[in-house]
């Protein structure tokens, strides 16, 4: 089709050029088809990741304020965690109270929604329940999982099995108890979803099927096609709205208040649109607020919704919350490299695990494809830039082939559209066709593995707050695996919701509202020599260009 | 000996697919004993009866051109070689017919809403839409008959027709003052048939819906009259019409508690029992009111 | 600096367009749009979304995840000299030479309250909170604006007889963008027909699959407790070894 905005040719959604480099790879393929590179050895492995953006030198400084001073992390984290606050004593009247609910949920993703299911569940009547969002209910990386989720619900399978697959796949960090909680209340999950009427993939008796996730030993993979996250969303979305659960939206938690003790009281609401704050008083709050793909660590591109930016994080840990595990940051081998529009998008792995080869320039496949996530990105990395066997797009990202027609050949005909609906669809909006021809994929920032440290119950270090989800830390050590994640926003999402309300109904929680945490918080700053250049937490990204930006005025 | 095989595509209709599950069920089966397949459009719509028929209103008719595409669609696939629609529901039927007719003789309108459904192919206008009746007048004569297992012998049904299937006269498919149709079936599976001119009055339609008692009056005239005539059974086409006069009869014995309760039939499900099929393919269901010497 | 950090830092060169908003100097080749009537000169290669950034709005509304999961971002547009309405989610449309555009962001809509675990497994369940899906009138104006391409009004069909499956596989892929009923002439709201119709079927339509009953009361039953009391306090060799003698499922 040609393009003549553009200038230049292209053929199925590809420019000329590249459609050369394509036919290298259709001619490789029947060679490739039988073969699979080995794994690599643990040296290799070794060796390949200090190309890694967590190895690689650079990208981390020491934190020198609150709980975790001393530790590294990332230099973007870094950043918002030693910012001034957007609010300080004094600034807000906090003793007009505009709500005050038993339970302030902040964040409605997975973990926060199922929170307030069970929340309810566990006795705490609607109204006294609030969740409170920073876009839309549900416009969370949530609703973008692709890929399924993770439950030892086989005969051949067991809670040992996904423990152990956990455990090493978090590089033996994460909290045993914690992951315990996980694979043990994994089925019950599945259940609770099944009953509320999620239609997961199933065998033709009603067996689910189950699929492979990178690092794990059995297959334990429960997927709704390539949509589980929109379709585990929908559902618990729509229960919580047939509850008539209070749910208010574009209005984010700017900051907690406390007692000035330790302990969490409530929070600071803003409305996005219109400025205005709102005050909350809540017995118990439970922080449900995501990860922090968009401060795009490194400059990577990420797979992160529009609000993936690390607010829960800072803001809690200004109360005093102790965070684990900050300092890695999850790359997912295969984001979509081309085209432009789409760079950073997620190609979830089970492309892979359906027989997708990663193929660099030549043709050739150069990589075992489910090797742990770290170096399987790092292996990518190394064959564009250290090899230079990758292709350059036209605005000069490089990239390596994911030989997609590779899944039909062995699964049969239909089998993307049946299988990848939305990975088919997301191309074909650009002419692309990955039942025909291959695309080009690079890493992309992820996922959040570290966070604020959880007990088994999502309980923090500090009084009255909660926490679950991606915002946690403790559950996947330093690398989290696939279909992990949407599993520990249910299964903490629900342990947080029933802990929460027993502390509540056991008459404890609440008390004075007041920054004064923020006080203490900004004296420390002061103290570490940190100068007011900034804010956080920043809410949303900025991607406004930079010609408009150098021409913008401040009026009202 | 099985007949040959023919193939018609088919029009269910929302009601044959819920609430007159056993009209379906029982038609399809006594179609294939007689040589008749009925294909269902693999793609269908509600025929549009909900909306009014008025012909300044083009946007009513979509949902029945519609149809008529898929039959359309059918043939050109190669699914089946025959562009003469069945219809079981008279609702249906009535609504598919008159549009049918609407369109054919405005092409101007046809070219609207045409143009309207730019993604469809054009309706070509060559669609006949017809009532399995129809079909099965057009039999040789005796065809029913032969394959009759069981004829319902000493059983007086009154075939009541309603209004749908008769008028407007252009859509009717029998004499609107002395239909036969339903009765010539009857008799060839064996039952008494019992003429009574209250078969063609108003079962009330969808007043049902806001007067019950209204519909009550209507369908104890109707019951009443039948009875008094001797019918033992009421056979009809139609899943409103038998609605109204199956279950408005609690409604009835409250307001004339002589009123005896009479069983309400599809013709297809007597056919059925006369085909010797067993009760899964007769289609009646638990509650059903049926008289004991049809279940033997 | 070491080579490592090098490429790290070529890395995030190449991608600066997409982490941190386009610079027109990179830029070759230009389209004009219209927001909301004004003219704006753009890159060719942005999504609606992303050029309307380029333009100058920071976004507050009508944007989530920002790659077609969400439906936050739906937009309505004409293009010069065409009399067609076309609908698109901005996160996943190219901008074109001449597409006057506006963003809904929230789409007014009605959602019934239910109990699944209480309503029947029939078409009168629609009737009953969506009385209006019977005003249907077949004339596919919502399958025309739907940018996952469903056949909406095909399942709106399914829901009125009842046919779950058809509703809850053809519905599926539903981003509830709200775009359809925006449009509807009938007033129907055809993505929260589809949710409550999914749910069921997936309630009612296929059986609780009998592994997972089998392993939910093993575990009720303690089977896993021993195990798992040693599991969590075994020392950190031990689990790497255990992780390390895995063995692998067959393909
Ligand atoms: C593209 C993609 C694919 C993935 N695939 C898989 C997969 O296949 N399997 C798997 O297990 N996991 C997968 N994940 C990971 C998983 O989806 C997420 O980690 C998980 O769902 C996070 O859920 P959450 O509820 O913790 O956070 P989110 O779902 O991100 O929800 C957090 C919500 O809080 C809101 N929020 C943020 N800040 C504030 C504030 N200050 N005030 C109020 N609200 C706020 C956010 O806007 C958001 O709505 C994937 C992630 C992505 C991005
Ligand atoms: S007649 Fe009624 S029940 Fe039959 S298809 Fe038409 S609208 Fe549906
Ligand atoms: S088709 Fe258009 S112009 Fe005609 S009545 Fe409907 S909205 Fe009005
Ligand atoms: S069915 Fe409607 S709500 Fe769902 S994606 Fe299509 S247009 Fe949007
Ligand atoms: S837009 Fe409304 S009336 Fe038209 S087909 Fe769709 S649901 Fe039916
Ligand atoms: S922003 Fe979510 S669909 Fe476009």
């Amino acid at each position: 089709m040609g393009k003549k905005t553009t200038g230049i040719r292209y053929v199925g959604g590809y420019p000329e050029y590249m459609r050369k480099l394509i036919s290298i790879v259709h001619k490789t393929r029947a060679k490739r088809r039988d073969y699979t590179p080995p794994p690599m050895t643990k040296e290799e492995q070794e060796e390949v990741l200090k190309l890694h953006p967590d190895y690689a030198p650079g990208g981390k400084r020491t934190i020198s304020v609150g709980p975790n001073k001393g530790d590294i992390g990332p230099t973007e984290v870094v950043d918002l965690v030693e910012a001034y606050p957007l609010v300080e004593e004094g600034e807000i009247d906090l003793s007009k109270v505009d709500y005050s609910p038993d339970i302030l949920i902040i964040g409605g993703g997975l973990a926060g929604t199922s929170a307030a299911i069970w929340a309810n569940d566990s006795g705490i009547p609607k109204e006294k329940i609030l969740l409170t969002n920073k876009l839309r209910h549900g416009d969370a990386n949530s609703i973008m999982a692709e890929g399924g989720t993770q439950a030892a619900d086989r005969s051949v399978d067991s809670p040992e099995r996904h423990f152990i697959d956990t455990i090493g796949g978090g590089h033996f960090a994460n909290k045993p108890d914690v992951v315990r909680a996980l694979v043990e209340d994994a089925p019950l999950i599945i259940r609770w979803l099944l009953d509320l009427g999620a239609m997961f993939d199933r065998e033709e008796n009603g067996d689910f099927v189950e699929k492979w996730g990178g690092g794990t030993s059995i297959k334990r993979l429960h997927s709704c096609r390539d949509y589980t996250g929109l379709e585990e969303m929908r559902v618990i979305r729509d229960e919580l709205r047939s509850r008539g659960i209070p749910c208010i939206e574009h209005f984010p938690a700017i900051e907690l208040l406390t007692d000035g003790e330790n302990r969490v009281t409530g929070a600071v609401l803003w409305n996005l649109e219109t400025g205005e704050y709102k005050i909350v008083k809540a017995k118990a709050t439970i922080l449900a607020t995501g990860g922090f793909g968009r401060l795009h660590i490194r400059g990577f591109p990420t797979t992160n919704h529009y609000g993936a930016t690390c607010d829960g994080v800072v803001i809690a840990y200004r109360a005093g919350a102790r965070l684990r595990d900050i300092d890695t940051v999850q790359y997912h081998p295969t984001g979509a490299a081309y085209p432009i529009q789409i760079v950073g998008y997620l190609l979830t792995e089970k492309l892979r695990s359906s027989g997708a080869q990663p193929v660099n320039k030549d043709g050739e496949a150069f990589v075992f494809p489910l090797e742990p996530r770290d170096v399987e990105a790092a292996a990518l990395i190394r064959e564009c830039y250290v090899r230079n066997k990758g292709i350059t797009t036209p605005t000069g990202l490089r990239g390596v082939w994911l030989d997609t027609p590779l899944i039909e050949e062995k699964n049969g005909e239909g089998y993307i559209d049946k299988a990848f609906p939305g990975m088919r669809r997301m191309f074909a909006r650009f002419d692309i066709d990955m039942r025909k021809d291959p695309v080009l994929v690079f890493p992309t920032l992820h996922y959040q593995n570290g966070g604020i440290e959880t007990d088994p119950h999502g309980k923090t270090n500090v009084e009255g707050l909660w926490v679950a989800g991606e915002v946690s830390g403790g559950v996947h050590g330093k690398n989290r695996l696939m279909g992990n994640s949407t599993l520990d926003c249910l299964v903490f999402g629900r342990r947080a919701g029933i802990s929460a309300a027993e502390y509540v109904k056991s008459g404890r929680g609440g008390g004075a509202l007041t920054l004064k945490h923020v006080t203490g918080y900004v004296k420390d700053l002061e103290r570490a020599g940190i100068r007011p250049e900034r804010r956080s937490p920043i809410l949303l990204p900025d991607y406004r260009g930079r010609a408009a930006l150098a021409r913008m005025i401040d009026v009202f | 000996m099985e007949p040959d095989i023919h193939k018609f595509p088919y029009y269910p209709g929302c009601t044959l697919k819920t609430t007159a599950r056993n009209f379906e069920v029982s038609a399809l089966a006594c179609a294939k004993k007689l040589g008749i397949e009925l294909v269902e459009l693999p793609r269908w719509n509600c025929c549009g009866t909900v909306f009014s028929l008025t012909d300044d209103d083009l946007i009513h008719h979509v949902a029945a051109v519609r149809n008529l595409i898929r039959v359309q669609e059918m043939n050109r696939d190669g699914m089946v070689e025959e562009n003469r629609l069945v219809t079981l529901c008279s609702m249906c039927f009535n609504t598919l017919k008159r549009v049918n007719l609407l369109v054919k003789e405005n092409p101007e309108n046809l070219e609207k809403i045409n143009n309207f459904m730019y993604l469809e192919d054009d309706y070509e206008g060559n669609v006949e839409v017809i009532h399995f009746l129809e079909l099965l007048r057009e039999l040789d004569p005796g065809a029913i008959s032969q394959r009759v297992e069981r004829p319902l012998t000493g059983l007086r049904v009154a075939p009541y027709y309603g209004c749908l299937m008769l008028r407007p006269r252009e859509v009717g498919i029998d004499d609107p003052e002395e239909p036969t149709i339903q009765g010539a079936i009857l008799a060839a599976v064996g039952a008494e048939v019992i003429y009574n001119s209250y078969m063609k009055v108003c079962c009330g339609s969808y007043q049902t819906v806001n007067d019950k008692s209204a519909v009550a009056r209507l369908v104890y005239d109707i019951l009443s009259h039948a009875q008094a005539d001797g019918a033992q059974a009421i056979v009809t086409s139609c899943p409103l019409c038998a609605y109204n006069l199956d279950s408005r009869q609690k409604e009835v014995r409250e307001i004339y508690p002589d009123f005896e309760q009479i069983p309400v039939f599809y013709f297809t499900q007597l056919m059925a029992v006369a085909f010797g099929f067993g009760a899964d393919l007769c289609g009646f269901d638990p509650n059903q009111l049926v008289p004991e010497h049809l279940l033997k | 600096m070491k080579t490592e950090e090098s490429i790290m830092q070529r890395i995030a060169d190449a991608a600066k367009a997409v982490t941190r908003g386009v610079d027109a100097k990179d830029i070759e080749h230009w389209v004009t749009i219209y927001i909301m009537g004004r003219a704006y000169k753009v890159p060719a290669d942005l999504t609606i979304l992303t050029a309307m950034e380029y333009a100058g709005y920071r976004f507050v509304r009508g944007v989530g995840c920002r790659q077609g999961f969400c439906g936050a971002c739906s937009t309505v547009y004409r293009k010069e000299g065409e009399y067609k309405l076309q609908t698109g989610m901005a996160c996943q449309t190219r901008v074109e030479d001449g597409m006057y555009l506006v963003q809904i962001p929230f789409a007014p809509a009605e959602k019934a309250a239910y109990d699944i675990s209480k309503e029947s497994y029939d078409a009168s369940v629609f009737l009953k909170f969506y009385p209006e899906v019977a005003r249907c009138v077949s004339c596919n104006t919502c399958t025309k604006s739907c940018p996952q391409d469903l056949e909406v009004m095909d399942y709106v069909q399914a829901a009125i007889r009842g046919d779950f499956q058809s509703l809850a596989e053809g519905s599926f892929d539903c981003i509830q963008c709200g775009l359809c009923a925006m449009r509807c002439p009938a007033d129907i709201v055809q993505y929260n027909v589809a949710q409550l119709g999914r749910r069921m079927y997936g309630r009612y339509g296929m059986p609780v699959p009998k592994h997972l009953i089998t392993r939910l009361q093993e575990i009720e039953a303690g089977k896993f407790r021993g195990k798992m009391d040693q599991l969590v306090a075994v020392p950190r060799e031990q689990l790497e070894k255990l992780y390390a003698s895995r063995v692998r499922e067959a393909d």
